[in-house]
């Protein structure tokens, strides 16, 4: 029984300290101290470890963690919910492409857990260019949090992709959510104000070249 | 109206001019944070190649995206923002080429670097220390130690917790002092 | 020790020492702008009645958005870094793109003796955040600073219930049992 423990023990240490490979021992995150038991702890670390290597934001991953600690949630339970967020986040990364930036790699691993399938997040990055993807696949996770059903969700992001900004795209969420909460169903409310949206964006289209003043000579 | 022209105007200012119409200001920007973020690159990314590719592609981005700089007064430490992606990026394509490195690399470095407190011998082993920290916590010490920004101003340039940032640095610090003392005792 | 810290020390000096890139990169750089298409600048649009602000300030989403509309009260809190009390001066930090947007967060709890606003931003800490009654009928309040991003959260009324908030989305799919909501704030 006591060799077991120390067994056990030895291989926590082993573990930790990372003797083998050359290169960082896997560090411990110190918000999760005291407030998520072992071994969740140590098996979260090492989520974290991994995902910092691989370049996904740890963030998101410490920030669930702590929410299932805040609601008391046991430990067995925090660690399933951060694995799943880690390979969302993954996926988003992977479908977004290496150089999205971490704020839209979270945004996509919300629109993953909404139901979109990664190929619509690549649609998106295609849509939109250069511009930043975290609003449009925030607003996805969103409509369908209200009820929209995630197929028209993405059809609607991705038809307003290429012709509105960022700000629109939250005032169409917006719009939406509050006719939901006036009583239209989900479906409809989105139909109404996708047609508005896109005859607004078209309408701007034509003032969207910037101003050309003249050069100095 | 060339680079001439831009000696002692602001970032906001060149900004503005660019945002008006006028290109070439950018050129000074450019000619502004070369060298400084170059520096970060270089030893971030290993060699100047990479490097290059990735002050590049940040510059490049920073003015297609100008218009999106809330700050114009900050552009560098915006562009900074921009070029630690650029890295994170650059640095994960080299890392899968790397993969296929012998693991005797320890061994190899040992031999090369002689046994000396010469300046070229500490260069060396500085550098090939810094290039065997993972890239997080090569990341955060160069922007401490390096750059010497505040905590603060890399939680906003890396995303992480300032909290996570002193784990890395910290980390990086012990990882090299274990380093620079393997690669003297031959 | 001291003298592996006095060598790491040196190192450090050595790394500072400045890089000189090839002489081409600006060149290089901006032959590649100039086949790019030129920044826009920023266009204001109307949307719904609504006016947003102009270039460089944030705007704020308040998760308050429908219960507002429906008081016909102004939906969306359009504030700059004005959560500064007076005599305060900004820090001397702050070295990226888009500045914090100010969210006010409210919850109608009558009964409720406290009430604390718990979430991603405050590392889910129960006290960080307590709320403020306004008023006599049950409203409590709290404004935070935010940088753009989407946030998770739920408030907690005397210590022991979570509720979500009413006017915010949902948090979807919520794995620990109790009600959350998402906030999220838009950049620049």
């Amino acid at each position: 029984m006591r060799t077991k423990r120390r067994l056990a023990l030895l291989a926590v240490l082993v573990g930790l300290s990372g003797i083998g490979a050359a290169g960082s021992a896997q560090a411990q995150e110190a918000r999760l101290e005291g407030r998520v038991p072992e071994p969740a702890r140590g098996e979260i670390d090492a989520v974290l470890a991994a995902a910092r290597d691989a370049g996904i934001p740890t963030e998101p991953l410490v920030d669930r963690a702590l929410e299932g600690a805040s609601k008391g949630a046991d430990g067995q339970r925090i660690v399933a919910a951060v694995r799943r967020l880690d390979l969302e986040l993954r996926s988003s990364r992977d479908a977004l492409g290496l150089q999205s930036t971490d704020a839209e790699v979270v945004a996509g691993a919300s629109a993953l857990r909404a139901g979109a399938q990664p190929g619509d997040l690549t649609e998106l990055r295609k849509s939109r260019g250069e511009q930043p993807l975290t609003v449009a696949a925030a607003v996805l996770a969103d409509l369908v949090a209200v009820g929209v059903p995630v197929d028209t969700a993405v059809a609607a992001v991705l038809a307003l992709a290429e012709g509105v900004d960022d700000t629109e795209y939250i005032a169409f969420r917006q719009n939406v959510e509050r006719d939901i909460a006036l009583g239209a169903s989900p479906v409809s409310a989105l139909g109404v104000r996708l047609d508005a949206a896109a005859e607004f964006a078209a309408g701007d289209q034509a003032d969207r070249s910037p101003p050309q003043r003249p050069r100095k000579p | 109206m060339g680079i001439g022209d831009v000696k002692g105007e602001s970032d906001g200012a060149l900004v503005v001019r660019v945002l008006d119409g006028d290109t070439d200001a950018f050129a000074g920007l450019v000619a502004r944070y070369r060298d400084r973020l170059g520096r970060y690159a270089v030893r971030m990314l290993g060699n100047t190649a990479d490097a290059e590719e990735a002050l590049q592609d940040a510059f490049v981005r920073a003015y297609r995206s100008l218009a999106r700089c809330s700050d114009p007064e900050r552009f560098g430490a915006w562009l900074f923002g921009i070029l630690v992606n650029r890295c994170r990026t650059v640095g994960g394509q080299r890392a899968k080429r790397q993969r296929l490195v012998s693991p005797d690399e320890p061994a190899l470095a040992r031999a090369s670097v002689p046994h000396s407190e010469d300046r070229e011998a500490l260069r060396e082993a500085i550098e090939w220390a810094v290039a065997q920290l993972s890239p997080s916590n090569r990341e955060a010490f160069l922007l401490k130690h390096v750059e010497e920004l505040s905590y603060d101003e890399m939680t906003e340039l890396t995303g992480a917790s300032v909290s996570a940032l002193k784990m890395r640095v910290a980390r990086a610090r012990e990882e090299l002092r274990r380093l620079l003392t393997e690669a003297e005792s031959v | 020790m001291f003298e592996r810290d006095e060598k790491l020390d040196r190192g450090v000096e050595l790394l500072k020492e400045p890089v000189h890139l090839d002489p081409g990169f600006d060149r290089r750089v901006m032959a590649e702008i100039a086949s790019a298409p030129r920044p826009r600048a920023w266009v204001r649009p109307i949307w719904a009645g609504i006016e947003w602000m102009r270039r460089g300030r944030p705007v704020t989403v308040s998760p308050l958005g429908g219960l507002a509309m429906a008081a016909g009260v102004a939906a969306v809190l359009l504030l700059g870094r004005s959560w500064l009390a007076p005599g305060e001066t900004a820090p001397a930090t702050a070295t990226t793109a888009a500045p914090g947007s100010v969210v006010q967060f409210v919850i109608v709890a009558p009964a409720a003796s406290t009430v604390s606003l718990v979430g991603d931003f405050n590392d889910w800490m129960n006290g960080a955040t307590p709320m403020e009654r306004v008023a006599g009928n049950g409203v409590w309040s709290v404004t935070v600073p935010l940088e753009p991003g989407r946030y998770r959260y739920a408030y907690l009324v005397d210590g022991t219930t979570w509720l979500s908030d009413p006017s915010a989305p949902p948090a979807l799919d919520d794995e620990f049992g109790r009600p959350g909501s998402v906030v999220t704030i838009g950049e620049l």
